[in-house]
C-alpha cells in the first residue's frame, strides 16, 4: 500500500449558490487505511463537501485525483465507480422497502429473468452484513416499521454491503446508542485494517480525537486547517472551528434556592410505552431528562404534551391536575421544542416571521385580526433577542443553519407566555458555537422563572448544564441525580443494567 | 404465477398486507352479504360470473393506477383515454382493418397518452393531477371529433370471441383479467422496476442517490397504465359492439376507488397490489348489487364516494390502534 499518494484527493474545489459561496477552493485529501475527521460549524461546508465527493453535486470548479490520476466525479454513478460510498444523515431510506431491499437499492442481484430480482439471495447477503453490525432484524421487516437508530443502521449496512474503498459517514452516531456506537467503532477499525479510507463527519469531540487519524477543519467554505489529533486539544480544535474561543463548560448559575412547583407527573403511564413516571419540575431549574435512545424520554415529554394519548396516571401543573390533547399543553403554559425540528418544530418553507408568531398569535391579535406589520415588529424583536442570524424576518426558515433554526423553534413559545420548556434533543446536529447559544437561552429561560425538563443523549450536556436529572430505562425512571452526584458515570450506570 | 408465490417471495408485502386485511376485506364481506340479503339473484352461479366480467376492465385500470398512486401521482384521464383508445380501435376495425391492427393501434393510443403524462410529470415536474387533467380534455375531445358524437358499430366475429370465447372452461375476459394481474404483480413485486416504483413514492432521493434513473421509471410507470388503458380499450369495444365517444367517462373515479378502498395509500409509497383486486371487487360487487336493486346510476356513483369514505375511515381507525 502506497501511503505517499491519497486514494482521494480534491483540489481547489468550489461550489457556489445562489447567494452563497458553499465551498471556496477546497482542496482534501484522503489515505487508504485513514480516518479522516471533517469538522466544522454548520454551514462551514462539510456536507457540500461530502456530496460534492459523492457525485451528489457537481464541483464548479476544481479537480479530483484518485490513485493519483485526474478523474472526474460528476454523478453519484461515477462516485460509485471509485468505490465512494456515504452514510447520509437525513435517511436516504424508502419507508415500504424491506431491509434487504433497501440496502440493495439500485444494485439489485439480476435473477434468471432480464428485469428480475434475486430475492433469496439479496435476504441471504443483507443477513450477512446485519450480523457483522450485530443487529438481529430479520432482512424482510419493512424500513418503515423501525426506530431511527435502527434505521440509521440500516443506513449504515447499506454503506458497507458496496464494499466501499471510501466511506463517507455523515454524523453516523448522532442517533444510536452507545452500545451501537461501541459496535459501529469496531466496524471501522476493522475496515480501515483492511485499507479502506474513511470521512467521518462529527460534531462529537470525543469521537474527533478517539477515532481520528487526520482532522482537517472548514469553515466558511474554506479549509483553515488539517492537522493530526495530536496536535490540537478539543478546545483549540473548537477554537479552529468557529474563530472565537467558546467555553464548552456553558457555566451558568446552578439554582440556588428551590422554587415554586410547576410541574409535577405523578405515575405517568402512556400507550406509547411510557410505564409509571414520576417527576417533578421547579421554576428556575433545568431538569435533565436522561438515558439510552429508546428508553422513553421523548415520549415522556409527548405525554406530558398530551400528543401521546395517556392510560393513567396525573399531570399537575401549578399545583392544578392538566389533562387533554397539545392545544390544551399550550394553553397551560407547556411549550414542546421537539426533538425532530424540521418534522415536528418548523413550517419550513415559511418565514421566520410566520414561525415565531404561530403559538403567540392569540395573545398577541387579542382581536383576532392579524396585523402583518405588527407581527413583522414582534418577530424582528424576537430575532434580536434570540439574535438568530438572518437579514430579515420574511426569510423561509428551512434556509437557516440548524442552529439559527432551533432558536426559531424556542423562540416561538416566549411569545405565548409558557412557564414550562420541555426541550428534547435541543443540540442534535447543532455545531459547537450554536450549542452555547441554544444553552444560554434556555438558562435565561430559568433565570426569569421557567422551569426546563431537558432530555439530551449527550451525557455532558445533561452533567454540565442541569441542576438534577432523571434517568429512565426501559420506559420507567431507573434514578435521580443530584447535582452532586451528576456525573457521566452515574448516568450510564442507571441507564444500562447495571447493578 | 400462482398465489403460494405472493407469500413466499414477497412476504414484506405479505406481512403489511395481512395487517390491512380486515379494511377491504371486511367491506367487500358486507357488500356481499347486504346484497345477498337484498336479491335472491346475487350470488347466483351466473351472477357472480357477471361481476368478474364487469370487474376485468375496472381491475385493467386499477392495476396501473396502483402504482400511479404509489408514486405519489394520480391519472385521471384513463377514463377518457379507454373510450379513445376504444374508438381508434373500432375505427380500424370499421375500416377493414385486421383486429390485430386494430389492437396494436389502441395500444399505441394509450401508450402515447402514457408517456406524455409520464414526460410532463416527470420531465416538465408538472403536477400529476393538472397534466392528467389536461390530457383527459385531449383524449376525450379527440375521441368526440373522430367519431362526430355517434357510436362506431363493429361487428367482428374475432372480436365477439375474444370477449365471450372461453379456453378450458374459463371465459377468456376473465383470463385477460388474471394475466394483466399477474403481470403487474411479477412487475411490482419482483423487478428493479417495481422496487424503484416503491422509492419513487417512498424516497425519491434515495434513487437518485443510488444512481437510478428516477425519471425514466416515473415515465414508465405512466406509460404502463397507458397501455393496460389500450389494452382494457379491446374488452370495452368488445362488450359493446362499438366505440362510443362517451362510453368509458368517469371511469377513472372507479379505479382510483379501488386503489384505495383497497389499502394503498397516496403518501410514501405505501401500496398493496392484492388489495386492488379485491377492491376492485367491492367496486365491481356494489355497482352489480346496486343495478340488481335498480338504484339508478347516478345513486350508484354517491355509493362509490362512500364506499370510499368508509374504507379510509376504517383504516384510519385501525393505524391509530
Amino acid at each position: 500500500m502506497n501511503t505517499t499518494i491519497p486514494l482521494l484527493e480534491l483540489r481547489g474545489i468550489s461550489k457556489q449558490f445562489p447567494g452563497v459561496k458553499a465551498l471556496d477552493k477546497v482542496s482534501f485529501a484522503v489515505y487508504s487505511g485513514e480516518v479522516h475527521m471533517l469538522v466544522g460549524e454548520n454551514g462551514a461546508g462539510k456536507s457540500s463537501l461530502m456530496k460534492v465527493l459523492c457525485g451528489a453535486y457537481s464541483a464548479d470548479e476544481g479537480e479530483f485525483f484518485f490513485n493519483g490520476e485526474k478523474v472526474a466525479i460528476k454523478s453519484p454513478a461515477d462516485a460509485r465507480k471509485f468505490g465512494i460510498a456515504v452514510i447520509f444523515q437525513e435517511f436516504s431510506l424508502v419507508p415500504y422497502l424491506s431491509i434487504a431491499q433497501n440496502i440493495f437499492l439500485g444494485r439489485e442481484f439480476p435473477a434468471r429473468f432480464p428485469g428480475m430480482v434475486d430475492h433469496a439471495r439479496m435476504h441471504r447477503e443483507a443477513k450477512k452484513i446485519l450480523d457483522l453490525l450485530g443487529l438481529d432484524i430479520p432482512t424482510k421487516t419493512l424500513v418503515h416499521d423501525l426506530g431511527v437508530a435502527q434505521q440509521q443502521m440500516v443506513e449504515i449496512a447499506k454503506a458497507l454491503s458496496q464494499n466501499a474503498r471510501i466511506l463517507v459517514m455523515d454524523e453516523p452516531t448522532a442517533a444510536l446508542s452507545d452500545r451501537e456506537t461501541e459496535r459501529l467503532f469496531v466496524m471501522i477499525r476493522q475496515l480501515q485494517s483492511e485499507g479502506v479510507a474513511i470521512v467521518y463527519i462529527s460534531h462529537r469531540m470525543a469521537e474527533v480525537f478517539s477515532m481520528g487519524d487526520r482532522i482537517t477543519v472548514l469553515r466558511d467554505g474554506k479549509k483553515v486547517a488539517s492537522l493530526l489529533p495530536g496536535e490540537a486539544t478539543p478546545d483549540e480544535l473548537v477554537h479552529l472551528m468557529v474563530g472565537r474561543s467558546v467555553d464548552r463548560s456553558y457555566a451558568r448559575n446552578f439554582c440556588q434556592t428551590e422554587g415554586e412547583l410547576i410541574l409535577e407527573v405523578k405515575n405517568l403511564t402512556s400507550a406509547n410505552g411510557v410505564k409509571g413516571v414520576s417527576l417533578t419540575v421547579r421554576s428556575g431549574e433545568i431538569v435533565g431528562l436522561s438515558g439510552l435512545v429508546g428508553a422513553g424520554r421523548t415520549e415522556v415529554a409527548r405525554a406530558i404534551f398530551g400528543a401521546d394519548k395517556v392510560t393513567s396516571g396525573e399531570v399537575w401543573l401549578h399545583a392544578k391536575a392538566h389533562r387533554g390533547g397539545p392545544d390544551k399543553a399550550v394553553a397551560a403554559g407547556i411549550a414542546l421544542v421537539p426533538e425532530s425540528r424540521k418534522a415536528e418544530g418548523l413550517a419550513l418553507i415559511r418565514s421566520i416571521c410566520d414561525n415565531l408568531m404561530l403559538p403567540g398569535l392569540p395573545l398577541a391579535f387579542p382581536s383576532r385580526l392579524y396585523k402583518a406589520a405588527d407581527a413583522r415588529q414582534i418577530a424582528s424583536a424576537l430575532i434580536d433577542r434570540l439574535r438568530i442570524a438572518t437579514p430579515s424576518s420574511q426569510r423561509p426558515v428551512r434556509l437557516l443553519s440548524g442552529g439559527n433554526q432551533q432558536k426559531v423553534v424556542i423562540g416561538k413559545w416566549l411569545g405565548s407566555n409558557s412557564r414550562l420548556f420541555i426541550v428534547d434533543e435541543p443540540t442534535r446536529g447543532i455545531d459547537v458555537g450554536a450549542k452555547a447559544e441554544i444553552f444560554a437561552l434556555i438558562d435565561q429561560l430559568v433565570s426569569q422563572g421557567a422551569g426546563v425538563l431537558m432530555i439530551s443523549s449527550e451525557l455532558s450536556e445533561i452533567v454540565q448544564v442541569c441542576d438534577r436529572s432523571y434517568v429512565m430505562r426501559d420506559g420507567r425512571i431507573a434514578g435521580h441525580l443530584s447535582r452532586e452526584q451528576l456525573s457521566e458515570e452515574n448516568i450510564l450506570k442507571l441507564s444500562v443494567h447495571h447493578e | 404465477m400462482n398465489d403460494s408465490s405472493i407469500a413466499v417471495n414477497s412476504p414484506t408485502a405479505f406481512a403489511t398486507s395481512l395487517s390491512r386485511v380486515p379494511g377491504v376485506a371486511w367491506i367487500l364481506g358486507l357488500l356481499v352479504l347486504t346484497f345477498a340479503l337484498a336479491s335472491r339473484d346475487f350470488l347466483s352461479g351466473a351472477n357472480l360470473l357477471n361481476i368478474g366480467l364487469q370487474s376485468v376492465i375496472l381491475l385493467m385500470l386499477a392495476l396501473p393506477m396502483t402504482l400511479i398512486i404509489m408514486t405519489e401521482g394520480v391519472d385521471i384521464s384513463m377514463g377518457a383515454l379507454l373510450t379513445l383508445s376504444s374508438v381508434v380501435l373500432a375505427w380500424v376495425l370499421a375500416h377493414d382493418g385486421s383486429l390485430m391492427l386494430a389492437l396494436a393501434a389502441s395500444i399505441i393510443t394509450g401508450l402515447v397518452f402514457g408517456l406524455m403524462n409520464g414526460m410532463l410529470v416527470a420531465l416538465v415536474k408538472m403536477p400529476p393531477f393538472v397534466v392528467t387533467l389536461g390530457t383527459m380534455g385531449v383524449a376525450q375531445g379527440l375521441a368526440l371529433l373522430a367519431t362526430d358524437g355517434q357510436s362506431i358499430v363493429v361487428s367482428n366475429d374475432t372480436l365477439q370471441a375474444v370477449y365471450a370465447g372461453s379456453l378450458a372452461g374459463i371465459p377468456q375476459t376473465l383470463l385477460i383479467g388474471a394475466v394483466g394481474y399477474a403481470v403487474t404483480h411479477w412487475l411490482l413485486y419482483h423487478t428493479r422496476f417495481g422496487t424503484y416504483v416503491f422509492a419513487l413514492g417512498g424516497n425519491p432521493d434515495a434513487l437518485k442517490l443510488a444512481g437510478i434513473r428516477a425519471n425514466v421509471y416515473l415515465i414508465a410507470v405512466y406509460a404502463f397504465g397507458g397501455v393496460m388503458t389500450g389494452l382494457a380499450a379491446l374488452i370495452l369495444t368488445a362488450r359493446m359492439s362499438s366505440g362510443h365517444p362517451t362510453a368509458a367517462i368517469g371511469m377513472e373515479f372507479d379505479a382510483i376507488a379501488a386503489v384505495v378502498v383497497g389499502g394503498t395509500s397516496f403518501e410514501h409509497g405505501n401500496g398493496w397490489l392484492f388489495g386492488t383486486l379485491l377492491g376492485v371487487l367491492a367496486v365491481g360487487a356494489l355497482r352489480n348489487g346496486l343495478n340488481l336493486l335498480t338504484v339508478p346510476s347516478s345513486v350508484q356513483v354517491s355509493c362509490i364516494g362512500l364506499l370510499v369514505i368508509v374504507a379510509l375511515v376504517i383504516d384510519s381507525f385501525k393505524g391509530k390502534k
